[in-house]
């Protein structure tokens, strides 16, 4: 393992930011810490980088006690959202920064830069000031920079919170392909859960201080832990007290499958090829359902219409409240 | 003007140029007229007038002692001024706000009490410190230091009301960025948060050499003013125009404007090399 935390807590005053957390990330992975903002994985982050102290509890980087080491001897790569470019200091001189802290000869660093500029797309740009470069760029330059010194981890704090749609996509499958040719152990803080599932081999996700829940993008949407990370997940919609997902509802125009609750169509909303429906149950559900498009004209579906709903068979569903009932 | 213009409202055009001319008016009569006069008078018989003054042995004296004490001063303001900032922007403490309107002080206290309490404190007689300090060897009142304590007092806040802003916009992400690239907290000083702030810095510097030549009151309470030993320039220019000596006032009075404006034009030169921001 990469990086060990164990029983880590950490308050900022009344609020408590983490509560007893025990995670392991192991060396050479992809990992992302998911989850709302303001519930605690920054803060884990920066407790890995050295930016913030743990209240209690240790912290092992690549199987050295790092706790009490300050940031500089902690040998991690870090990536803030907003950038934190140098700004008086140009593209190549940025990425060279670590290595000049180091001492190393002239030589090694400008070559350690050239190649380091082109693995990021930036060698044109190396003798700009960063004020010259778009959101993108600068992260880029950024990443580049954390990568120079070689470090045994790479942080990555919400990399692409600050960049517009477009350009987030972008750079995450770009992430996604730089992690496969580089194979530093990386995580990644994002509150963006298509993100955290589109380019994590494994996701941890933390709610309220909390870990909820550790696996693959797979388990944790195929067997989520509760219903929590359930709804964080996916959208989620609650049928005779269980949750389960909008497209997993089966729904017919005469009662087909036993157990099927009598509803009507309230509201109908077409976007692109997906149909939305909300059905009113005669049980007081408000249950969401998604369908394709053709499949809604073949049922002729209208608000008004007379319909049944039932989980479809195979379906993935957690009992309602199955958090409150642990917690 | 576009920005002017709305910024002002939707004032009538007439408006606008009533407003211009008495701003306008308003800089004459206050700064414009006062100083082109003292610069008239200055070369009222072409250059005569300096080098008479630049022959006194006792302009010159107080000309450097100014130069000297003002430099002392500005260096030793500079390094605690950039060292305060840091502590009350990046450090959060017990009495931080205490410590910010402390700064503050010297602005709104009369630099004549500034030189008295310095006087009281340090003075070799029956001051707090001054009997040992004396005993020591160090004469502080009526002497260089003291000079040079009293200038710092009064341009105190200078450099930290420039740099404080500054410090506070920067963050400290630059910062952290550094440390985790292995720079130690001097590196990560030296290297990033000096450049990051280094044009508050140079204001700074400059406000505070100009508030430092023009200083006046503490100066003049503090260093007892003995012609040729402790008398700068501000307190000589009184005297020479008391003792109707008025071309060899106006003469050093032009001098120190002339220092001052060079103050100012030094910045505007080196402020566009600061790159494309």
């Amino acid at each position: 393992m990469s990086i060990e935390v164990n029983g880590v807590n950490k308050r900022f005053g009344d609020f408590v930011a983490l509560d007893d957390v025990n995670v392991s990330l192991p060396t050479g992975q992809l990992t992302a810490l998911l989850g709302p903002s303001g519930g605690g994985k920054s803060t884990l982050l920066r407790i890995i980088a050295g930016l913030e102290s743990a209240d209690t509890g240790t912290v092992t980087i690549e199987g050295r006690e790092a706790t009490h080491l300050p940031p500089q001897k902690r040998d991690v790569g870090f990536v803030f959202q907003h950038y934190a470019v140098f700004k008086h200091l140009t593209v190549a001189e940025n990425v060279a920064f670590g290595l000049r802290i180091r001492k190393r000869p002239k030589a090694e660093v400008a070559a350690k830069v050239e190649e380091l500029l082109r693995l990021v797309h930036l060698s044109q740009f190396a003798g700009r000031k960063p004020a010259q470069l778009s959101g993108g760029q600068r992260q880029r330059m950024a990443l580049a920079r954390a990568l120079a010194v070689e470090p045994s981890v790479l942080l990555l704090d919400e990399p692409f919170g600050a960049l517009d749609a477009k350009v987030r996509k972008e750079l995450r499958d770009w992430l996604r392909r730089l992690h496969d040719e580089v194979r530093v152990t990386t995580v990644f803080v994002t509150h963006d859960q298509e993100e955290a599932m589109e380019v994590a081999d494994e996701i941890v996700v933390i709610n309220e201080g909390r870990v909820e829940q550790v696996g693959t993008p797979d388990q944790l949407y195929d067997a989520p832990a509760n219903d929590f990370v359930m709804g964080f997940l996916g959208e989620v919609t609650s049928l005779n007290g269980i949750l389960l997902r909008p497209h997993d509802v089966h729904l017919s125009r005469t009662p087909q499958l036993a157990g099927a609750a009598e509803g009507t169509v309230s509201r109908l909303v077409r976007v692109g090829f997906e149909v939305r429906l909300s059905v009113l149950t005669d049980d007081g559900d408000d249950v969401t359902v998604l369908l394709t498009r053709s499949h809604a004209r073949e049922l002729g579906l209208e608000p008004g219409a007379k319909v049944w709903v039932t989980a479809a068979a195979g379906a993935m569903a957690v009992p309602a409240m199955a958090s409150v009932a642990t917690g | 003007m576009a920005s002017t213009s709305s910024a002002v409202g939707n004032g009538s055009p007439a408006v606008k140029w009533l407003l211009r001319v008495v701003v306008i008016g308003y800089l004459f009569l206050l700064v414009a007229w006062p100083t082109a006069y003292v610069v008239r008078h200055t070369f009222d018989d072409g250059l005569t007038g300096l080098r008479t003054a630049l022959s006194d042995p006792d302009v010159v004296h107080a000309l450097v002692l100014t130069v000297q004490v003002s430099v002392a001063a500005v260096v030793i303001n500079t390094l605690f001024g950039v060292g305060m900032s840091l502590l009350l922007v990046r450090h959060r403490f017990v009495g931080r706000r205490a410590l910010s309107a402390l700064i503050d002080l010297p602005l709104s206290v009369s630099p004549v009490v500034v030189g008295l309490a310095l006087v009281l404190v340090y003075n070799g007689r029956f001051g707090w410190f001054g009997p040992w300090l004396e005993a020591h060897g160090l004469q502080i009142v009526f002497a260089r230091p003291g000079m040079i304590l009293a200038t710092c007092f009064v341009i105190l806040p200078l450099v930290v009301r420039e740099v404080v802003p500054v410090l506070e916009e920067l963050g400290d992400d630059q910062e952290q960025a550094a440390r985790s690239l292995g720079a130690n907290a001097w590196q990560t000083f030296w290297r990033i948060t000096l450049p990051g702030v280094r044009w508050a810095v140079v204001y700074g510097v400059v406000l505070s050499l100009a508030r430092a030549l023009g200083e006046f009151g503490a100066i003049k309470v503090v260093a007892g003013n003995v012609g040729g030993e402790t008398q700068v320039a501000t307190v000589l220019v009184q005297q020479k125009y008391q003792n109707f000596e008025q071309q060899t006032a106006y003469s050093m009075a032009f001098l120190l404007v002339f220092a001052a404006v060079l103050c100012l034009v030094v910045v505007a030169l080196l402020r566009p090399k600061e790159g494309h921001r």
